[in-house]
């Protein structure tokens, strides 16, 4: 009885020492929309994020003027009329990696993110597929999906509906590496 | 007993480990340094009326500029149909070599005369890691007037030239009031009189209330000091010319700005408007006018690029 009690407490102290946090600061997102008139094709490198291996939790945040654009009016609208980048100067999530993910043995896999996205103020729960990859010390993740601009409040006017996608398909690239 | 206390004392032990942090506290208590967001759109044109703005396209951007002045209201106001039916216009062409330099051309109607420009950006307004309150832009202009001289007197090709300089110093205060001070200077290589002075200092003030996303309210007011003259032939006296001063509205539609106004200046030119404006606006010596303002890129920018894997 004794040393399974005592075996018991070993473990948990175990756990608790393997928290290891992976971070980037140079994560890739794109966001694009095309509608026979006009394409909308913007990237930055700059999001962060972190995953917490401990309890597979994981956040981003990006400032959205850090997104560029083809077209620098486009990129001054975007930031002004749409999603009011001084009002509402990042874009955040807040989430879980659900799926098993084993962080100490290299390998691929399948997940899904599920959480809260903060855009333009608003938010909204979410639930998208992405891909971990666990390499020797490194973490790779992708992620593509879709988000409305009406979903979180941005408008478009009648006279550039036409020009400005009603969905914009976005992909996530982050290479993260262990916080020491 | 024992063992229940032992295992007691280790799993509280356990918990105290488990003080977790908000994750993105961790993005920013790590990170080397602030980000500098810097100020965009302070203005939403190039030139708030007839003043330079402290804008200028974005780098590789060609920007097309119509500007329109119809004749004065007060000139027998229904006959002429409020001045639609006369026009005074200037085209101009500039483009962004990077972000902070824009070079251009233009023609007026008015004395018939070509310019060429260049706008720098100074300093930009920013917050964050660096603070800087205010944007600065140099801007200079060379103007080549080419109406037929009537004085039948020998003339130098030099004589028709005149020069604009002007420092912007800009500041979005928020959202939706931005304003500006720009101090001026015009020189005319050649003027009417001997008493007259070829230079004319003058400070601009111009400044944008945004209503809504799309609209906003412009003025703009050029104190001339002291204000320069011309020779009134009916009295062979000298003159002031009036200082110039505009209302506006700015509406934006996607690709363009449509600038809708009414200005006591019915030149378009620096020397022309700065220095010469002969209009009252409480006699009603006022033109309706409009600018309109189209861009295209030229070249696209460097963007970051997506990783390979």
């Amino acid at each position: 009885m004794k040393k399974i009690l005592f075996l018991l407490a070993i473990t948990t102290i175990g756990l608790t020492a393997n928290a290891q946090k992976y971070l980037t600061r140079e994560g890739f997102i794109k966001f694009y929309g095309s509608t026979p008139l006009e394409n909308i094709d913007a990237v930055s490198k700059q999001a962060s994020s972190v995953i917490d291996a401990s309890n597979n939790e994981i956040v981003f945040q990006v400032l959205m003027n850090s997104f560029t654009f083809e077209k620098a009016l486009m990129q001054e609208h975007f930031n002004e009329n749409y999603i009011e980048s001084e009002k509402f100067p990042k874009a955040i999530f807040k989430g879980k990696i659900e799926g098993k993910v084993n962080y100490s043995s290299p390998g691929n896999y399948d997940v899904k993110i599920v959480g809260t996205m903060t855009i333009h103020g608003v938010d909204q729960k979410i639930s998208v597929p992405a891909k971990v990859i666990v390499e020797k010390s490194d973490i790779k993740l992708s992620s593509e999906f879709t988000l409305k601009p009406e979903d979180y409040n941005i408008e478009i006017p009648g006279a550039v509906r036409d020009k400005i996608a009603d969905q914009m398909d976005v992909s996530v690239k982050c290479l993260y590496k262990p916080v020491k | 007993m024992k063992a229940k206390l032992f295992l007691l004392s280790f799993s509280l032990f356990s918990f105290s480990l488990f003080a977790q942090d908000d994750l993105l506290d961790l993005v920013e208590e790590t990170d080397p340094k602030e980000e500098t967001i810097y100020t965009t759109a302070t203005f939403k044109g190039t030139k708030i009326i007839n003043m330079q703005s402290c804008e200028i396209p974005g780098a590789g951007v060609m920007q097309f500029i119509i500007m329109h002045r119809f004749g004065a209201l007060n000139d027998d106001f229904m006959y002429n149909f409020f001045g639609l039916e006369q026009a005074s216009t200037r085209f101009s062409f500039d483009y962004s070599i990077n972000d902070w330099l824009n070079v251009g051309i233009g023609r007026s109607s008015m004395s018939k005369t070509y310019d060429g420009f260049f706008k720098a950006k100074l300093l930009r307004q920013s917050s964050g890691g660096k603070n800087m309150p205010i944007s600065m832009v140099a801007y200079a202009s060379m103007n080549y007037n080419t109406t037929r001289y009537i004085d039948n007197l020998p003339h130098y090709t030099t004589d028709r030239l005149s020069y604009s300089y002007q420092l912007v110093v800009a500041r979005k205060f928020n959202e939706w009031f931005s304003f500006e001070v720009t101090p001026t200077l015009i020189h005319y290589n050649l003027v009417e009189t001997t008493t007259q002075n070829n230079d004319v200092f003058a400070l601009g003030f111009g400044g944008r209330i945004k209503l809504s996303q799309r609209i906003a309210i412009t003025g703009e007011y050029m104190l001339q000091m002291p204000n320069h003259t011309y020779l009134d032939p009916a009295t062979n006296t000298e003159v002031n010319f009036n200082n110039s001063a505009s209302l506006g509205v700015d509406i934006e539609t996607g690709g363009h700005v449509f600038q809708l106004h009414i200005t006591n200046s019915r030149g378009m030119a620096d020397p022309e408007w700065v220095g010469r404006t002969p209009g009252n606006w409480f006699d009603g010596d006022v033109y309706l006018g409009f600018n309109i303002s189209r861009v295209f890129t030229i070249k696209k920018p460097k963007r970051a690029e997506e990783p390979q894997w």
